[in-house]
């Protein structure tokens, strides 16, 4: 009876636990530098986030955009899958005595690496993404696909910032 | 029936190598800038034809607007008509030099070397400068087959698809700049 009582008790969380899993979750994950730096890690679902984000107002997920920028939308939306459908590249490289900037194609992601004396920046854009996020010719978009896009890149490191301090912010997809 | 399966495979594979074959390799546009001095940058970019397909697309309205090769000031400007005129003359004629301009330490030639139209332009002195661009005849035909007013970017495209090679090099005395095709990533 004990058993039974046990395994009904650990079915909610251990279900809970793999739907979150099955469907994603995004981990931000802050580091102070120095010893008595905090660390924060805040773990998001993406269920949660895509329910969320379901909420932001019609008006909100609207930009106003230059007639000009919105009749090249299309063009944006065509070029980001053009590029989806490039093999892996190297699209640019700009070295200067103290800063490298390096993006790169990498299977459906733009990886953007700049690297300073002062900083590291690593992003990782899924390029399903920037397709979510590109508006459609009435500026509109739907944060809530934008959210699901991401599931697309999971064990993905989003967005990973070090200083020259020891701080790190560090954002992934799992 | 195995027999027939067996040939249907084949046949397929024939197929999909055929169609393979017959696609043009991707071409990759190149440009590469490295600037000399102290705080001196690389910069290097690689783009696949098909997104510079793309992003050209947004152009031909401007250039169908303005429309008109400007030659160096504002007041002397060459009709896209009058350069078509003028080009399918030149064409005719074979290799030549087209233009040759020496004016002080600055000397600039426009000549056609089989199928290309070759632009070099040297500038000597404390800020001296050769460029050096190499433009395919066809290309130049592309470019000139709109009406009126209108550059054909479309054509030009499709004839840049098919050049291998150096397109426009800059060698300054802060930099140098090389632009080119190949089918590398």
């Amino acid at each position: 009876m004990m058993m039974k009582i046990a395994a009904a008790v650990l079915a909610v969380p251990v279900a809970a636990v793999a739907t979150i899993g099955a469907t994603g979750v995004v981990v931000v994950d802050v580091r102070e530098g120095g010893p008595q730096g905090h660390h924060i890690v805040v773990p998001m679902p993406l269920l949660a986030a895509r329910a969320a984000a379901a909420f932001v107002p019609a008006d909100k997920a609207r930009l106003k955009l230059d007639p000009e920028a919105a009749r090249h939308l299309p063009l944006a939306r065509e070029a980001v899958e053009a590029l989806a459908a490039a093999p892996d590249c190297e699209l640019v490289r700009v070295e200067q005595q103290d800063e490298l900037v390096v993006i790169r194609k990498e299977g459906q992601k733009l990886s953007v690496n700049v690297r300073s004396e002062r900083e590291e920046v690593h992003v990782n854009v899924p390029l399903d993404m920037v397709l979510e996020v590109l508006p459609g010719p009435d500026g509109r978009f739907d944060p809530s696909a934008a959210v699901a896009a991401l599931g697309s890149a999971r064990f993905t490191d989003l967005v990973e910032v070090k200083s020259a301090d020891g701080d790190r912010v560090k954002i992934t997809v799992y | 029936m195995e027999r027939a399966r067996i040939w249907a495979g084949l046949l397929a594979f024939g197929m999909a190598a055929g169609v393979a074959a017959a696609q043009p390799p991707a071409g990759w546009l190149h440009v590469r800038v490295e600037e000399s001095g102290a705080k001196a940058a690389k910069v290097s970019v690689n783009l696949p034809l098909s997104v510079v397909e793309v992003a050209l697309k947004a152009a031909p309205e401007t250039l169908e607007h303005k429309g008109r090769i400007k030659l160096g000031d504002d007041k002397h400007q060459m009709s896209l008509d009058d350069a078509r005129r003028i080009w399918a003359e030149l064409r005719k004629a074979g290799d030549m030099d087209f233009v040759t301009v020496d004016q002080g330490d600055e000397h600039v030639s426009v000549a056609r070397k089989g199928e290309l139209v070759l632009v070099h332009v040297n500038k000597a002195g404390q800020k001296a400068e050769e460029v050096s661009v190499e433009v395919p005849v066809d290309l130049v035909d592309a470019m000139l087959s709109g009406t009126g007013d209108e550059i054909n970017l479309q054509a030009m495209l499709t004839q840049l698809q098919k050049r291998r090679g150096d397109i426009v090099r800059v060698k300054g005395d802060d930099a140098n700049v090389r632009v080119w095709i190949d089918d590398q990533n």
